[in-house]
């Protein structure tokens, strides 16, 4: 026993130093650029900054941070931009990907097309959408009224103005989800599909029963990019609205970025920050374990 | 020995500091100025070149223009610096910020460096047009030094005009010949406004400027100039400024409604769909090179008095400066803003000179000659007053500029809307307050 036991722990030893030094270089730059400025931000929460002197204010930052109206629309905003913006776009990614899965030289031009608005840096596809909303001479008036459509002022109307920039993400975006479903696709078996036509399924029972089974895994996946998306792009906010009209755009990293630079209270920003990490983290350790689990189910099937 | 080898090392590594300092006191002062472009990007390169001549002036110093992107990312960039330890010597910074910066102690008063000139601060400060000496100048000590200024500006279409019927040679003055002018100008086609007599931009930033310039127009002030924990919004001058933007809007259908981006007033106005506009002087180089109509300028019509906000920008000092660096920094603010370099730039990039003496130079006398529409921007600066700047001036602003959009979106009323914009400004500068105005002796 003791002879094992000795035996045993040279052959554990290297081996967990080897780890630790082929980690090192990343785990270096993780802890100095993320770990760290974390640890910075938590310190942050808890402290007031006002005529170049830090003081202790404990949880005095989020407690202002629930009670100011403006976090909670911004959550609002964020939750309705979020189910308005993944549905829709995965919806779309999907029916693309199926529509243009086989590969003909049609389809790779449209794919091609598809996929373009992903190629436009954020903050240029926002730049040129400023000016297809613009209310009357923008190119989306202009064509509405060749239709006979009165337009909108679509982003001067607190109304209207989020549903506009959530149209501009779903276009930025499906072509980007797009990629992940053709990708999937690709993995399914042929056999699969034969094995479902032997038994007289239709089309639509073939897409029910075969297809989105497989595809499970990417869905999830996507789905939580997705969602990350959601809180962490905010060029277009920036750019298009400044949260406005009346904060009806506002979203949650644009409120950070109001708390921090417009009104210099850096406590309040960095617990808004905290907050919503604390929510994207949730959110992605419950998606991420729902998608091993399902994974693992199929396995043990 | 050891003591010996240590007594050695001093001695070299006090050698190798004089050498260092003697090095420096050689070489040129190195010194960098933040700078932001809010009009467009040719400005960068005339803000290298004015550079590049000022350091071939200056064989003792050398400025670095550094490009620090927008007004507001200037400010995030120049509070890095002041946090990291290496503040630049001078920062173009937007005029209505100079109050929150010296409440928080970030900028230092340059009245020593214009004593020690041999100067008063009123001398020094009397080249200036004297409308730009508010937001320059905290608490009795001087925070800036105006660089590049601005005002609201009527801007009207001549064609339109005629074929209206109204005489181009008489611009409306007042609220009542702006809405009756407004009224002939707006064209519909049934339900559909083909176009509007008058836009103005109500986005966040702009809004609350144009809202300045009608609440002055209508004898109010908006701020408390003098003392940065005040603002004016539930009074009748703003209840009544915003009053007639929102029946502009409502009543007479004659200005579109919801928040409107200046870029859009500037566009539309450039395409014909809007026959007039209150944007600011900064825009007269785009429009004169872009539209394709006659065009003319005017003040701000009034309904009291003739008063309009300055906008614009100062160059200002951070704290942490070392001794070499706020001198090499002055010389530069110094240079920049005399009468030769401060024509040069107004003419580069639209903005007036705040220097008086540039309109007494003979390029910018044939300059105005052959644009009148310049001259009438300079002429409104008699009636020119403070920007508003506060304790977290863009937040307080940003407050009434929420209630502005609501008004303009038709979700609120001019009543409603002000009082819960003051309700979220006193809220926003009560520690301000309490620590200013409301610190009282204790009585017990």
């Amino acid at each position: 026993m003791a002879v094992r036991r000795r035996l045993a722990l040279p052959a554990w030893r290297p081996k967990g130093l080897l780890g630790l030094a082929l980690l090192a270089p990343s785990l270096v730059f993780l802890g100095l650029f993320t770990y760290w400025p974390v640890l910075q931000v938590l310190w942050q929460s808890l402290h007031a900054e006002a005529r170049r002197q830090t003081v202790f204010v404990g949880l005095g930052n989020y407690r202002a941070l629930f009670a100011d109206p403006a976090f909670a629309a911004a959550l609002v905003n964020n939750l309705v931009y979020a189910l308005g913006t993944v549905v829709p776009s995965l919806v779309l990614a999907l029916g693309f990907a199926l529509a243009l899965s086989s590969s003909t030289r049609l389809n790779a031009a449209l794919r091609a097309i598809l996929f373009l608005p992903v190629l436009i840096p954020l903050v240029a596809a926002s730049s040129l959408f400023l000016f297809i909303f613009l209310p009357q001479v923008g190119l989306l008036d202009h064509y509405l009224a060749k239709l006979g459509v009165q337009g909108a002022n679509w982003l001067g109307d607190p109304d209207v103005a989020l549903w506009s920039l959530m149209g501009l993400t779903i276009w930025k975006n499906a072509g980007y989800y797009m990629l992940f479903f053709l990708a999937g696709l690709q993995g399914i078996p042929e056999e699969s599909y034969e094995a479902a036509r032997l038994d007289g399924a239709n089309s639509w029972q073939r897409l029910r029963y075969v297809t989105l089974p497989y595809l499970r895994p990417t869905l999830s996946f996507v789905a939580v990019i997705a969602l990350l998306n959601v809180v962490t792009q905010v060029d277009h906010i920036f750019i298009l609205t400044k949260g406005g009209p009346s904060d009806s755009t506002n979203l949650l990293l644009f409120y950070v970025y109001q708390q921090a630079v417009e009104r210099y209270d850096l406590g309040k920003a960095a617990a808004a920050t905290v907050v919503s990490l604390a929510l994207l983290l949730a959110l992605s350790a419950t998606s991420l374990r729902r998608m091993e689990r399902r994974t693992d189910a199929e396995e043990a099937r | 020995m050891t003591f010996h080898w240590l007594r050695q090392a001093k001695g070299a590594a006090l050698g190798a500091a004089l050498l260092a300092g003697i090095g420096s006191a050689q070489a040129a002062t190195e010194i960098e100025l933040f700078f932001p472009v809010p009009v467009d990007g040719k400005l960068a390169r005339d803000m290298a070149a004015m550079l590049k001549e000022f350091n071939e002036k200056h064989p003792e110093i050398r400025a670095v223009p550094v490009y620090t992107g927008s007004y507001d990312e200037t400010l995030i960039k120049t509070r890095a610096a002041i946090k990291a330890g290496k503040p630049p010597a001078a920062v173009i910074m937007s005029a209505n910020f100079l109050t929150d910066l010296a409440i928080e102690e970030e900028i230092q008063p340059l009245d020593p460096l214009i004593e020690a000139d041999g100067k008063t601060p009123d001398a020094f400060m009397g080249q200036f047009f004297p409308a730009l000496h508010g937001n320059a100048i905290v608490g009795g000590k001087v925070y800036g030094v105006p660089f590049h200024n601005s005002t609201p500006l009527l801007y009207y279409n001549v064609d339109h005009f005629k074929e209206a019927g109204l005489d181009p040679e008489k611009p409306p003055q007042t609220w009542d010949e702006l809405l009756a002018a407004a009224k002939k100008l707006t064209k519909r086609e049934g339900e559909r406004t083909t176009r509007w007599g008058i836009m103005a931009p109500s986005n966040y930033d702009y809004g609350g400027w144009i809202l300045q310039a009608l609440t002055m127009s209508n004898g109010g002030l908006w701020f408390n100039s003098e003392y940065g924990g005040e603002v004016f919004y539930d009074t009748p001058s703003m209840l009544g400024a915003l009053t007639f933007w929102s029946d502009l809007v409502h009543k007479a259908k004659v200005h579109p409604a919801g928040e409107q981006k200046g870029p859009g007033v500037s566009t539309a106005f450039l395409s014909g769909q809007a026959s007039m506009m209150l944007l600011s002087t900064g825009s007269l180089t785009h429009v004169r090179d872009n539209a394709k109509f006659p065009y003319r300028v005017a003040f701000v019509p009034r309904n009291l008095r003739n008063a309009v906000p300055i906008g614009g920008a100062s160059l200002v000092q951070p704290v942490g400066l070392d001794e070499a660096k706020r001198k090499a920094g002055w010389t530069l603010i110094k240079w920049m803003t005399g009468p030769e370099k401060s024509g040069w730039w107004s003419r580069a990039t639209g903005y007036f000179a705040p220097n008086m003496a540039a309109y007494e130079t003979p390029e910018m006398r044939e300059f105005l000659g052959k644009n009148p529409d310049a001259k009438i921007a300079v002429d409104q600066l008699r009636f020119a007053g403070p920007w508003f700047a506060t304790y977290k001036t863009v937040a307080v602003r940003k407050t009434i500029e929420d209630e502005l959009q609501a008004v303009l979106s038709g979700k609120k009323t001019p009543k409603e809307a002000l009082a819960a914009a003051q309700k979220g400004a006193d809220e926003l500068m009560r520690p301000y307050v309490e620590q200013t105005a409301l610190k009282l002796p204790a009585t017990n």
